[in-house]
């Protein structure tokens, strides 16, 4: 008898050795001789729809596997001015008719601007608020010579000196002074930045319009009209005086007010970041001060003294040098410090993540981010990336749970099923217990409970066992009816009369004989288990902020106006948790119809 | 042994099964955050002298009972507890007692209509697609079902938000009556059924997907039997083979399923209701966890409880009811 139980075995192996070979198929007289398994296998590649199931599962399975090693995650990272970006690629599609006619060229938040020779205006990207769109027409604004685009809103100013305002208007930003309305002046440079607009005048002066709340800006004696040029950034406005000198307009002292003292009346040129500036001096060497916590105070040493001019995007700086060639350093996220090699430029014009350069002949190179594949929740977080993360992470708690409550029920059932008597009532009982427990309300109140005081991993492994713990008695009362079907099998006997142990007995003879059933059942358990997983992150009782699984990044999109004008915020997780749920459900029931042929007749 | 006694052992049983999971939500309760006394005295503590306040604290400590050993403060507890005393609620300022029932109602309002809906189109479905098994009507509702059954529910709510709310504004996108109504009478139940509209619809989705299923498979097991190929073959019609002869057979594992679906639907609710800010239990729940308001909290948890042996109970009569062979010795 044990004999047979060897041959059963043999002949699975053979089985098995086949399928991976290549998986011809059996000729009639074999057919006979199949194995179990082999039979189950056979059907369940024969089912199309389990199939598709498996091909769709496993492809989303292995991106989010592989792909965070390409698109590298930081959690904790945050930009409001990437807030809500829809999804799409075209933040530097510059329209072709600005192709060797333009005249400025800006970078805003998630949007560009551009202005041909002619005066005409161009808007392309993604635009983070309607009134963008709202041009002021030729006839109203004459011919606009410079332009400016900040975080949402335009300052454009035209032959005349007379600055025009467009997209938000809140904060004051459309309350332009009088005397840049009127016209009439010589406007050396504008600048749209964040919430705040500034204009300087050939005279030196300077005017601010719109919340300064962030920047304070307080102009130190003898500054105004002495103004040569002027940099701001989210955190402060800095400019360079006629006599060469740096002066920031704040009286906080911060990184940024650490000026070199050595370039003070050497500066030609200056730019800045969210964290750190940059000042060009005479010589051409590049002196960079402030925080350095995205690489932006590592110049490149090879093109010190050949410097001219330098910009500054949020992270990052490109710097021009002497031969029109261009260098970038800083955060490199998005691309935006590889500046393109061999071209020669006239000026380059960087800002937020992207960068545009005019070259000699007018034509506009541009490099820097362009765009999100899955757009930005309202932190300005890539959703793409944190998908890849949140799916990892909804599989990683749904496997890690099913393994938990697949042991727990092998073992239970097992013993339960074999023992039988006293002992299989005892765990039968405990079985019971446990499944009258209100599963979801029960979760919420653990993990809410438990999860206080503890860290993010150690929640997430909470998660993990409090979903394992509570989702075994299923797959323990079928194993345990498994093993009472099997227990009376002759192999059994056999291995009795040879004195295997119990333990043995279970584990080793009759658990390879129910595998199968074990398995359809864990494969539907997991399909639940991220089910539980995703509704317990999405009320905010999972794995929380900053850690991304599918189920909260849906926290954000539960009203009206998110679902209504962020489609993308809920639509592309929302799909990849139903068809890895649907596929899941697909492979279980294929698995279940290979099993048991009775059950396909239904 | 009779069906009396079968019963009244499963009754004695689910008493024990009680008993087990009280303990279990007392160490729930006694693991909570924050010392009950502290909490009690307030802001005594700054403003009393400490060995005042220590005596304060010790006979404050003794009247609730926390003084005497474990088991004795369990029973305590779970006299309270069953007898309606479920604590003081900081969240409402008042007896928990007082304030659970409106919630209670909307809950267990959802859920009816919800199962009312899900038993009216699932189970004439089921049986329509078990009889025309394999033909074109049967796969394609087989493909919508695993679909409903599969995608999480908080998916379909947010997709009907969108349809129903948002690109056609058809149903309110929450609440539970519209904000300043003063209609009274049938006026005011149109009202509540217009916004109950979305949640129900919501949750009937997944239950029709598993529910039909089931009892697909369940019927055509039943129709495969000798006894529907007698029934048949005696001359009688079609309609009373399926529906009497079939149908009262396939109830029974259909029965099981459904006692599950029920209890897990009120706990799935908590999720609907959160979406749709729906003012019931499981709303409560949550912001009674969000604002540590424990009493609430444990409240709620003894009526999922409760309900979930309830249900148990439910179980085991419909089993009794629907199949005149069960004859257990359990």
């Amino acid at each position: 008898m044990l004999n047979n139980k060897k041959r059963k075995r043999s002949t699975a192996a053979i089985a098995a050795q086949r399928m991976a070979l290549g998986g011809l198929p059996q000729q009639e007289e074999e057919e006979v001789l199949q194995s179990p398994l082999q039979m189950v296998v056979g059907s369940f590649v024969r089912d199309k729809i389990a199939m598709t199931g498996v091909i769709l599962f496993s492809f989303i399975f292995l991106c989010c596997i592989f792909l965070p090693i390409f698109f590298p995650i930081d959690l904790y990272y945050q930009d409001v001015t990437q807030a809500n970006v829809a999804s799409g690629f075209g933040m530097l599609s510059v329209p072709s008719q600005l192709q060797g006619n333009v005249q400025d060229i800006t970078v805003g938040s998630s949007f560009s601007v551009g202005l041909d020779k002619n005066g005409n205006v161009y808007e392309w990207g993604t635009f983070p608020n309607n009134k963008l769109k709202n041009i002021p027409s030729t006839s109203e604004t004459g011919k606009l010579v410079q332009v400016s685009a900040g975080l949402d809103h335009v300052v454009a100013v035209n032959e005349d000196g007379q600055i025009f305002t467009w997209g938000n208007d809140r904060m004051g930003l459309a309350t332009i002074p009088m005397e840049l309305r009127s016209g009439g002046n010589n406007i050396k440079q504008i600048l749209a930045g964040y919430q705040i607009s500034l204009a300087l005048t050939e005279e030196g002066r300077m005017y601010n319009w719109g919340s300064d709340y962030l920047l304070s800006i307080t102009y130190p004696e003898g500054v105004q009209g002495n103004i040569e040029k002027f940099a701001a950034s989210t955190n402060i406005v800095m400019v360079l005086t006629k006599d060469g000198e740096v002066v920031p307009l704040t009286n906080k002292p911060s990184a940024y007010t650490n000026i070199p003292e050595e370039i003070q009346g050497n500066v030609v040129d200056l730019a800045l970041t969210d964290e750190c500036a940059a000042a060009v001096t005479a010589d051409g060497r590049v002196y960079t001060w402030g925080n350095n916590i995205k690489k932006g105070l590592n110049v490149p040493e090879d093109i010190q003294g050949q410097v001219v001019a330098v910009s500054g995007g949020r992270y990052h700086f490109t710097a021009v040098l002497k031969d029109g060639t261009m260098r970038g350093w800083g955060d490199n996220t998005h691309g935006q410090a590889s500046a393109p090699s061999g071209v020669t430029v006239s000026s380059v014009e960087s800002g937020y993540y992207a960068n545009y350069a005019i070259t000699q002949d007018g034509s506009v190179t541009s490099w820097g981010l362009k765009g999100y594949l899955m757009g930005t929740d309202d932190l300005g977080r890539d959703l793409f990336r944190r998908m890849l993360v949140g799916g990892r992470m909804t599989m990683t708690v749904g496997a890690i749970a099913v393994v938990i409550s697949t042991i727990i029920g092998i073992v239970v059932g097992g013993i339960s099923g074999y023992k039988g008597g006293k002992v299989d009532n005892l765990l039968m009982r405990l079985t019971e217990i446990v499944s009258s427990i209100p599963f979801l309300p029960f979760c919420i109140i653990l993990s809410s409970i438990l999860g206080n005081s503890i860290s993010e991993t150690q929640r997430i492994i909470l998660i993990m066992c409090i979903l394992g713990l509570l989702s075994w008695p299923g797959i323990a009362r079928l194993v345990r009816g498994s093993v009472l079907a099997e227990r009376e099998q002759e192999f059994v006997t056999a291995a009795k009369a040879l004195g295997v142990k119990e333990f043995g007995i279970i584990f080793r003879h009759i658990l390879p004989n129910i595998i199968t059933v074990i398995i359809v059942n864990a494969t539907l358990n997991f399909a639940t288990c991220m089910l539980t997983e995703s509704s317990l992150s999405f009320i905010g009782f999972g794995v929380t902020e900053p850690n991304a699984t599918w189920g909260n990044m849906l926290t954000g999109a539960q009203n009206g106006q998110v679902i209504e004008n962020y489609w993308w915020r809920w639509v592309f997780p929302a799909l990849m948790l139903g068809i890895c749920t649907i596929s899941i459900n697909c492979i279980g029931d294929g698995l279940r119809d290979a099993i048991d042929p009775k059950s396909k007749e239904r | 042994m009779g069906k009396g006694r079968y019963l009244l052992k499963r009754l004695i049983y689910i008493v024990f099964v009680f008993f087990i999971i009280s303990i279990l939500m007392f160490w729930i309760y006694k693991s909570m955050p924050g010392d009950p006394v502290d909490i009690m005295l307030g802001s005594s503590k700054t403003t009393m002298k400490p060995d005042a306040y220590q005596l304060l604290y010790e006979k404050t400590r003794a009247s609730l009972g926390l003084d005497k050993p474990l088991p004795i403060q369990y029973f305590a507890w779970m006299g309270n507890m069953l007898t309606g005393h479920f604590g003081y609620s900081t969240q409402y300022k008042q007896e928990v007692v007082n304030v659970i029932g409106a919630p209670m109602f909307n809950t267990v309002l959802l859920n009816l209509l919800t199962m009312f809906v899900v038993f009216v189109i699932s189970i004439p479905l089921g049986i329509a697609t078990a009889v025309r098994k394999n033909g074109a009507f049967d796969k394609s509702v087989q493909v919508l079902t695993i679909v409903g059954y599969s995608i999480p529910t908080f998916i379909i709510a947010l997709l009907a938000i969108f349809l129903l709310a948002v690109k056609f504004p058809i149903f309110p996108i929450s609440g539970v009556r519209t904000a300043g109504s003063t209609a009274t009478g049938l006026a005011a139940i149109g009202d509540m059924l217009w916004h109950m509209a979305l949640p129900v619809l919501v949750m009937s989705i997944s239950g029709i997907g598993g529910i039909t299923r089931y009892v697909r498979a369940a019927m055509i097991d039943v129709l495969r039997m000798d006894y529907i190929k007698t029934a048949r073959a005696k001359g009688l019609r079609e309609k009373t083979v399926i529906y009497v002869h079939a149908f009262r057979n396939a109830l029974i594992p259909v029965v099981t399923v459904t006692t599950w679906w029920v209890v897990g639907l009120f706990g799935g609710s908590i999720v609907i209701e959160s979406v749709f800010l729906w003012p019931g239990l499981g709303k409560m729940l949550i912001d009674g966890l969000l604002q540590r308001d424990f009493a609430v909290v444990l409240t709620m948890q003894m009526f999922y409880v409760v309900l979930s042996l309830a249900g148990n109970v439910i179980m085991d009569i419909a089993y009794t009811m629907v199949d005149p062979r069960v004859r257990l010795d359990g």
